[in-house]
This record gives structure tokens, sequence and C-alpha cells, in this order.
């Protein structure tokens, strides 16, 4: 009975957003040393193993990459005098520094140690810590786009939550403002719940006369001033269809990124960034 | 073997299921199998040890999964590692488990424990998922994989549980 008690104090009392203390750092610190060890040769192997059977489809691929690399190619070389004409402007226009600064982001490369075995609080550690400057709530991202928010940071290792858990009920929500590629300042939209039942985010709160369509791709639109702009999400499933009292619609989108078997994350840190919460 | 090496153990056991087990894990079943292979270690001080040790034990580990995977709760997998470990040893202690005796009780365990986990989460609203989805989504799986566990590790736990909590009736020694 006391047990009982004393064990609801401490899950109201971890409820609340709060920083982590010095033994909880120490333990997440020492056993992420540990974890780090094992976690990196077993994805070696295991990636070897995949690369096997993928070895018939690596010409194919080889092909497509050279036209995406041309294409690349020719929109760098738009891309830089399209990047000199915006900083000419930006001069003209007298912007302030931290205006400049908004989209400069900075991407730092870390390795997962481990998953938790806890199907309800799916969170990833990585390697890189407070002492690297990371802070809660910066986003974290893999090539394929947005996976993750961290959610505590010790001084060698950090938590991060992924967005599949993201739920607008649930006492510590967090929410994504997202927007379409391509139409950033027509579409809008919100990501606050992940369902698990058939694995699609519920994007809400989207105007009554948005031009959205399926297969747009859903990017984050840094309205919030916690998440950079531009990180994919996904795509949209279903057209937007009436929600929320009919005011507003609601949209499912696909994820793109691949929750399992992460190796390598990278956590995007915003030069300006302040904190607060999305 | 002493405690302090159980201990070890466990804790290697512990590092183990949340580095190397995800890869093993094929990709169709992944988000439906989650190793709790200290749990079952738990289960077995219970059964060959004492019921305090395996409280102690289940505390330690519980916290230990609470605080390095911390992201909303603490102390959820301290409080149902602990109560099934202490009410398993409370009612199995003194009789003598046979391996099926053994193996049924783990699977029951296994079952309550995550049936301990998902009822907190939902309280807290932190899943929406039914009761009903959940045991056929990843309960059912996730006992089974434990239960393979259990039976490939069944001879060296047993000896090692009971060198290392020594059981004062010598009678349930050998069977």
């Amino acid at each position: 009975m006391i047990g009982l008690i004393l064990f609801i104090a401490v899950i109201g009392f971890s409820l609340r957003d709060r920083q982590l203390s010095a033994p909880e750092k120490f333990v997440n610190d020492s056993v992420a040393y540990v974890q780090q060890w094992l976690y990196k040769p077993a994805g070696y192997i295991a990636g070897f193993f995949e690369d096997i059977r993928n070895i018939r489809s690596l010409q194919e691929e080889n092909e497509q990459l050279r036209t995406t690399a041309a294409a690349y190619a020719r929109d760098k070389i738009k891309y830089n005098v399209i990047e000199k004409q915006n900083a000419q402007l930006e001069k003209d226009l007298k912007f302030t520094e931290r205006q400049r600064k908004l989209n400069d982001y900075e991407y730092l490369i870390a390795q997962v140690v481990s998953v938790s075995s806890d199907p309800y609080n799916p969170t990833i550690k990585i390697d890189l810590g407070s002492e690297n400057g990371i802070k809660e709530n910066m986003a974290v991202v893999t090539v394929d786009g947005l996976i993750g928010i961290i959610s505590k940071v010790s001084a060698f290792s950090s938590n991060v939550e992924p967005i599949t858990s993201l739920d607008e009920k649930s006492p510590n929500s967090k929410s994504i403002s997202v927007t379409v590629l391509g139409r950033e300042n027509e579409s809008f939209g919100i990501i606050a719940t992940y369902d698990q039942e058939n694995g699609r985010f519920e994007m809400s709160r989207i105007p009554e006369n948005d031009p959205m369509i399926v297969g747009d791709t859903v990017i984050t639109s840094g309205l919030g001033r916690v998440f950079p702009r531009g990180l994919v999400v996904g795509t949209v499933e279903t057209t937007p269809q009436a929600g929320d009292f009919g005011l507003t619609k609601v949209a499912s989108v696909k994820p793109l990124a691949d929750f399992n078997r992460l190796t390598e994350v990278f956590v995007v840190k915003m030069s300006d960034y302040e904190g607060g919460t999305p | 073997m002493t405690i302090g090496r159980l201990g070890v153990v466990m804790f290697l056991l512990f590092v183990i299921e949340s580095t190397l087990v995800p890869w093993f894990i094929p990709t169709s079943l992944a988000g439906r199998l989650y190793p709790h292979f200290t749990l079952v270690f738990v289960l077995y001080a219970a059964m060959y040890g004492t019921r305090h040790k395996a409280l102690m034990l289940g505390l330690l580990f519980g916290l230990l999964q609470d605080v390095v995977f911390y992201g909303s709760l603490l102390g959820l997998h301290t409080f149902a590692m602990g109560l099934i470990g202490y009410v398993t040893g409370l009612l199995l202690e003194k009789r003598k488990v046979t391996m099926m005796t053994a193996l049924f009780t783990i699977a029951v365990c296994c079952m309550l424990y995550e049936i301990i986990i998902f009822a907190v989460y939902r309280v807290f609203w932190f899943t929406r998922e039914s009761l009903a989805y959940a045991v056929v989504d990843h309960m059912l799986l996730s006992t089974f994989l434990q239960l393979g566990f259990a039976l490939a590790v069944y001879v060296p736990a047993r000896r090692w549980v009971q060198s290392a909590i020594p059981v004062r009736q010598p009678e349930k020694e050998e069977e």
C-alpha cells in the first residue's frame, strides 16, 4: 500500500517538465557509455547481411542516383546565383541580425546508442549531450526526414522522443506546425497526434480553403521558432476532411522516415536558439 | 556465484536488450516485439531464491530502465517489476517449482507486466490504444519472446540464482 502511494507520488513528480538531477545524469551517461560499445557493431553486422541481399538492386539505384546528381548540379548553379541575390537584398532591406540568422542551422551528427524496450515510451538514446551544445526540444532528423525531439539531456548523452509517440491528449504533449512543400505560404496544419493503430500522423487545424492535395510533401513550417523550417515529415494521404467542430479540417499524413534500426541521426541546432516549448 | 555477480549478469542483459536485440528483430515485426530479459531473471530469483531478493532486484533494474530511458514517467517499471517479483516470491518461494511451472509462471507474469505498463500509460493518456488491440499487437508476441529466452537460460539461471541466493530449507535443492 505504501509502495503504491509512493509510486503515484513519484509519477506525479516526474510528470512535470523537469531537468535531470545529477545522479540521473551520472547513471544515464555511464550506461550510455557501455551501450555504445554494443549497439554500433550489431548494426554493422546486421547491415552487412542486408547489403548482401540488396546487391542486385545496386545497379538500378546507381543509375537513378546519377540522374539526380546531374539535376543537383544544375540546381546548384541556380542556387548560388539566388543566394547571392538574396544576401544582397537582405542587406538593402536592412534585415536585423536575428532575422538574418533565422534560417542558419547547424547539423550535429549523433550516434544512436540504444533503443528503449518499452512499447509506450520508445525513447532513443544518442551519444551527444549538453557538453556538445544539445538542448531540450531540438529537432532530430535522419536523411529521410524528421524523427524526434530531444526530451532529456545529460552531460554526454541525451534522450530522443520519437515523433511516433506524439499524442494531443498526453499530459506533456508537443505539436509541430507544418506546411506543404512548394506552397509554404498557402498551406498550414498542426501535427500533434500519431495513430499507433494505422501508423499515420493526424494533421489538424487545416484552414477551410487550403489547397492541399493527396501526395503533397509535408514539411515543418518553422513558425513555432522551435523547429527549423523545411524538415520533411511525410506525405499527405487523405484529402482534408471536416473535423473539430467543422471550422478546420483534418488529414492523415504518412511518415517518410524509418524509425527502426537507426544508427546515425542529426540534431538540428538553430543559431539563435533560445529554448521554449513548441 | 554471488548476488553481486548475478547483478552484473542482469546488467549485461539490460544492456543487450536495448542494443543487440533490436537488430535481431525482423523488420516486419519491429514495434511488436519488446524484450524484457531482466524481468525473466527477477522471476527466477523469486522462484528459486527469496521474495526479498526478487523485490530488491526488481526495484533496482526497474529503476535503471526508468532512469536510462526517461521520457515522461519515472518509477513505472520500478513499481511493476518490484511488485511482480515480490508477489511471485510470496506465492512460489516455499514450493517446489518444476520447469513447466516456472515457464508457465513466467508467461503469466510477463503478460501481467505488460498489462500493468499499458494500464498506467492508458490512465495518464499517453496512449489511446484499446487493451484488446495492445494484447494482439505486442503483448502476446513479447510474451513468447520472453518465454523463449526463459527456456534458453533455464539451466544456468537456476544454478546461478540458487548459488547466489541461499534458501533456508535444504530439501528444495534437488528434486
